[in-house]
């Protein structure tokens, strides 16, 4: 009878050998599919998530109206649109009461995605709303009516159309986030735009047209109409929603991805741990089936196939349990989610099923290939030519096919680097171990305490196969201690960013005469503010000299741009000086310090000169230096800083930002009322929303790093179950030969912790680098090194190796020493 | 000294039970020579390994000296071997990552001897190993690896030894070598030599052959 590969795999099965393999190969597989699938949904939500920031999933803004055309190519294709109009305009009550607003009219099905919400009163409980106001009806900011002394059910004109005050508008998904030049909120309905007759051609107008729908169909609805765009129109995707919270889920995103890669990487590192031990296994059996006459081309068909089939059989099995394992990860946790869980498409199995398979390839494949090759003898003696075992090179091919699969999960090249990084240096490190383990003189000195020595023997005479699972162990330690850093340094980040009582109001336009009773009012009703910054508004004209164009059309970087001023004598809080030098206090020089965006759109670096237009004045400056301005917090932020005596002259009004509890709101009323003129302006439900979503992109990420933990764990059993056999079959020869249980256990213990504490503090060296380069080159995040990292890693590698091997090696002290020698 | 009593061995096996050994009785005396013989499957070395406490019967009690190995814990029985005890395997069960050297010195140090390195040079001496004490078992034949584990059995000078067909692998000058070396521990210290062997030769310079057949004490 032939032997075929279903058949020499049917024995290996009821032999037990096969055991680990298929259940290393199949949870490796499950690992990588249950956490991609489970990170890719998250990542569809999250990006979901951020499209509220648009109100849709893009949007093109423009000066005109846009052709119909565009809105019934969307349509055709499913994706829904709404439009909306901003523009400032009179809004007039009775008794002669008028303001300047900022009204935008808003058509039937907007917002399409997020969120409006409205309130029946001014500053009452927001509640969502399904639709903006009906025609005919307007929606006041709260402040408006105070400011026009009017209530619900009122009538207020804009232009020449008169309309019903309906409710207060309260927060809109795309709210702009920028504080200066806003006046309160006017929402109306689209098409009582016409009525108002206050558009005209020429108007200051910001059309906006919006567009939701499926990604695959948004993607070629945008590709349709990009070529189709006119100057002054502009497209907008996520990338330019809300920057405070854009960075977040940019970096949220980061992390998922890292976490799958790692699971690529823990995965492979498994298979490759089983594959090693099934080669191991079989080269008896291969040099037995020589002996007995097969040719190699013959061995190497049957386990060609054999592989294949086992591949198979268990990427099935696996992507089949990664499927139900993310699944039923949703539906336990669906309710605690921040969002729906979006598609994830076919993606994570298929990267499932060809890490399975690469590992197998790389890391089974080739030895016994080669054992194929080599005499019966030889192979059974183990007396293998150096380069006929299992070579070095089989691993750098191993490791270099990881790395593939790695960069094409993630797509970020960056990424991948960062943590082949830091595998690289714990096999570096690792490499460096074996060979001083390898050449360092015999330990036979030492016979005294003879758990030492049996225990460093043994390490040192397996001295490569133990550098081998050192590096093992520090990988798997290692990436868990990456996941844990980076997800801690996001989240404190992320906390310290909006603290409980960040602040969520700001008031502008103070005049200088209010500035006392202003600060009285906040402090009789104990509200913590922030410092007083001046502000002086102007114009920047020219550039070295050469005056600007003046022009609306957004793109163009030099142009003429309005801006507000504020004097400091000492760097602002939150600012980073990136060139330059901060002026010495009362400097009476005319130079300025610029944002670092504002500073390259106008071209400008330390040393140019700037002209500018305050109060019809003109005043030229130096740049003297350039900051870098922290935009995720909700502190006031300006462009152009100057000395105080620079601008102590001009015209100045003042600005604060103060932190209000949901239940102290009617104080604005009164704020409001006593200091007409005074402009304030709610973020608290935009605060509220983004610490929201925070809060959830916070647990969504811990939740993936649970998981990972535990794919994690099972990398380190089966590491250590491999090197068990050895060990158990020494062990129970001491036995026989009468060593006692401290003995064998305390050698044990000793040999583990040892390989543990090596590989504790390989994986905190390498993932000290790897959070680096993440940190910098990926997160953008700033780095600072973790001195706690260094005892918690080392701890983990000893406690984690010590118990896993000595758990593993229980029944050594407990079973008969044949019984165990028996079933090895 | 060795006292086996309805002592027996069974195992499951894909759902069956089978019967390894069927009610042995045996009493073997203190500075006995005693050679266990039988065809191959015949249950000799389960045997030895149950009377050296090298295994759990399922049923009946051995007792050395007075001590019951079913009674002792692993422990016990661990320490129990390390005081009276040298077994030499049918494959010799050599540590692998230790020299021959070494291997033979473990169970001296397992009982803390100082001069534990000497013993050991002494008896891979004896049985003419001198040379290759700092080989590793892979390095060394069959008939080598054989005579370190019984140099390894030897040097703790136990009162019993236990030896699976020690001369399985030797040439017949070697293995007669190797036999007069045990017969003159026995003279020389009182050891009592349990051996499992086919060679006729060795058994006939036994004061007592066991045989088996199938499990059970067929004659004696
Ligand atoms: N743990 C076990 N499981 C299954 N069968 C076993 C086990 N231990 C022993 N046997 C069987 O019991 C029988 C006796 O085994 P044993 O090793 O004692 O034979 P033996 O007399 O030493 O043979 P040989 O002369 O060939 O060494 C054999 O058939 C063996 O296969
Ligand atoms: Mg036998």
């Amino acid at each position: 009878m032939k032997v075929t590969a279903a058949r020499m795999l049917a024995r290996d099965w009821r032999g037990g050998e096969l055991g680990v393999l298929v259940a290393a190969l199949i949870l490796a597989v499950a690992v990588v599919t249950g956490i991609s699938a489970f990170t890719s949904r998250l990542q569809a939500a999250l990006e979901q998530e951020s499209h509220r920031f648009l109100a849709a999933d893009v949007v093109v803004t423009s000066a005109a109206e846009m052709p119909a055309s565009w809105r019934q190519e969307a349509q055709s294709l499913a994706i829904d649109t709404a439009q909306t109009l901003s523009f400032p305009s009179m809004v007039f009550a009775a008794d002669d009461n008028m303001f300047l607003a900022s009204i935008k009219a808003v058509s039937e099905h907007y917002p399409l995605r997020g969120e409006l919400r409205y309130s029946e009163q001014a500053f009452a409980e927001a509640q969502p709303a399904a639709q903006g106001p009906e025609s005919g009806s307007v929606w006041l900011d709260s402040r408006l009516f105070a400011l026009l002394d009017v209530s619900i059910g009122d009538s207020v004109s804009v232009g020449e159309a008169t309309f019903q005050v309906a409710a207060a508008v309260r927060s809109e998904p795309d709210q702009s986030p920028s504080i200066y030049n806003m006046g309160p909120r006017v929402l109306m309905h689209f098409s009582d735009i016409a009525a108002t007759e206050v558009v005209q051609p020429g108007s200051r107008v910001e059309y906006r047209q919006l567009f939701a729908g499926e990604a695959r169909l948004i993607q070629r609805f945008v590709t349709w109409l990009e070529p189709q765009l006119q100057p002054g129109q502009r497209l907008l995707d996520v990338k330019q929603g809300q920057p405070g919270i854009g960075s977040a889920l940019q970096r949220a995103e980061s992390f998922l991805l890292l976490a799958g890669s790692l699971a690529v990487v823990l995965a492979g590192v498994a298979i490759a741990l089983a594959a090693r031990r099934f080669s191991e296994r079989h080269t008896d059996y291969v040099a037995i089936m020589k002996s007995l006459g097969a040719s190699s081309g013959a061995i190497n068909r049957l386990y060609g196939s054999s592989l294949l089939l086992l591949g198979l059989a268990a990427t099935t099995l696996g992507c089949a349990l990664g499927w139900l394992m993310q699944a039923g990860f949703f539906a336990i946790f669906a309710e605690h989610l921040p969002v729906l869980p979006g598609p994830s498409g076919i993606r994570p199995y298929a990267i499932g099923f060809t890490t399975a398979f690469t590992c197998l390839l790389c890391f089974a494949w080739p030895p016994l290939r080669r054992l194929a090759q080599a005499s019966p003898l030889r192979v059974l003696r183990r007396d293998m030519p150096h380069e006929n075992r299992r070579s070095l090179g089989d691993y750098l091919l191993g490791l270099l096919a990881v790395a593939a699969l790695m960069f094409w999960y993630s797509g970020d090249w960056r990424l991948s680097l960062a943590v082949l990084l830091g595998l690289a240096i714990t096999i570096v490190l690792g490499l460096g171990l074996a060979l001083s383990l390898l050449r360092g003189g015999r330990l036979l000195g030492m016979s005294a305490g003879s758990i030492w020595r049996l225990a460093l023997a043994g390490l040192q005479r397996r001295g490569s196969a133990n550098a081998l699972q050192v590096v093992i162990f520090a990988m798997a330690i290692m990436l868990l201690l990456v996941l844990v850093l980076l997800r801690t340094s996001l989240i404190d980040e992320w906390q310290a960013q909006l603290p409980p009582d960040a602040p969520n109001h700001f008031m502008l336009n103070i005049a200088p005469e209010q500035l006392q009773s202003v600060t009285d009012m906040l402090r009789s009703h104990s509200i913590p503010s922030e410092a007083l910054y001046p502000m002086v508004s102007g114009r920047v004209m020219s550039v070295n000299g050469e005056d600007l164009p003046q022009t609306d059309d957004k793109q163009q970087g030099r142009r003429q741009r309005g801006a507000n001023f504020t004097w400091a004598d000492s760097l602002p809080a939150g600012n980073e000086l990136l060139a330059g030098q901060w002026w010495e206090t009362g400097s009476t020089a005319a130079e300025v310090s610029l944002e670092e965006e504002f500073a390259e759109r106008l071209g400008l670096a330390v040393g140019d000169t700037v002209g500018l237009l305050i109060a019809a004045e003109a005043l030229e400056v130096k740049v003297s230096s350039i900051r870098k301005l922290d935009w995720q917090s909700f502190r006031p932020n300006f462009f152009m800083v100057f000395p105080p005596k620079v601008l102590a002259d001009y015209p100045a009004t003042f600005m604060t930002s103060f932190h209000l509890d949901a239940e102290q709101k009617s104080f604005l009323n009164q704020l409001i009322r006593t200091f007409p003129t005074i402009t304030v302006i709610e973020m608290d439900l935009l605060v509220e929303q983004v610490r929201a979503i925070i809060d959830q992109v916070s647990a969504a990420i811990e939740l993936v790093l649970a998981v990972i933990l535990a794919a994690g764990a099972l990398v380190l059993v089966a590491g250590v179950q491999a090197s068990v056999d050895m060990r158990m079959q020494e062990s129970s020869i001491l036995r026989a030969l009468g060593a006692g249980r401290r003995l064998i256990l305390g050698g044990l213990a000793i040999e583990f912790a040892t390989m543990g504490l090596f590989a504790g503090l390989l994986a905190t060296i390498a993932a000290e680098f790897s959070v680096f380069a993440l940190q910098v080159w990926v997160m953008e995040m700033s780095y600072a090194p973790t001195p706690w990292l260094w005892p918690l890693g080392i701890a983990l590698g000893v406690l984690l190796i010590t118990g896993l091997g000595l758990y593993s090696c229980r029944k050594v002290v407990s079973s008969p020493p044949l019984a165990v020698l028996r079933e090895l | 000294m060795i006292k086996a009593e309805n002592l027996q061995k069974r195992v499951a096996m894909a759902g069956r039970e089978l019967e390894i050994l069927k009610g042995i009785n045996l009493e073997i005396k203190s500075g006995e020579t005693v050679a266990v013989v039988g065809a191959s499957g015949s249950g000799k070395s389960t045997l030895l390994g149950l009377l050296a406490g090298l295994d759990e019967a399922s049923a009946g009690r051995v007792v050395i000296a007075d001590t019951e190995l079913g009674q002792l814990d692993e422990d016990g029985r661990a320490a129990f071997r390390a005081d009276h005890i040298g077994f030499v395997f049918q494959s010799f069960q050599l540590l692998p990552a230790l020299t021959a050297l070494e291997n033979v010195m473990l169970p001296l140090e397992l009982k803390g001897r100082r001069d534990a390195r000497q013993q050991a040079e002494h008896f891979l001496q004896r049985v003419e190993l001198g040379p290759r004490l700092d080989h590793y078992p892979r390095q060394l034949s069959g008939g080598e690896q054989q005579r370190v584990a019984i140099a390894r059995a030897f040097a703790s000078e136990p009162k019993i030894l236990f030896a699976d067909e020690p001369t399985g692998n030797l040439d017949s000058r070697t293995g007669e070598h190797i036999i007069n070396l045990l017969f003159e521990l026995n003279r020389e210290h009182g050891t009592t030599l349990v051996l499992v062997t086919h060679d006729l030769k060795l058994a006939q310079r036994c004061q007592r052959r066991v045989q088996l057949e199938d499990g059970a004490v067929l004659a004696e």
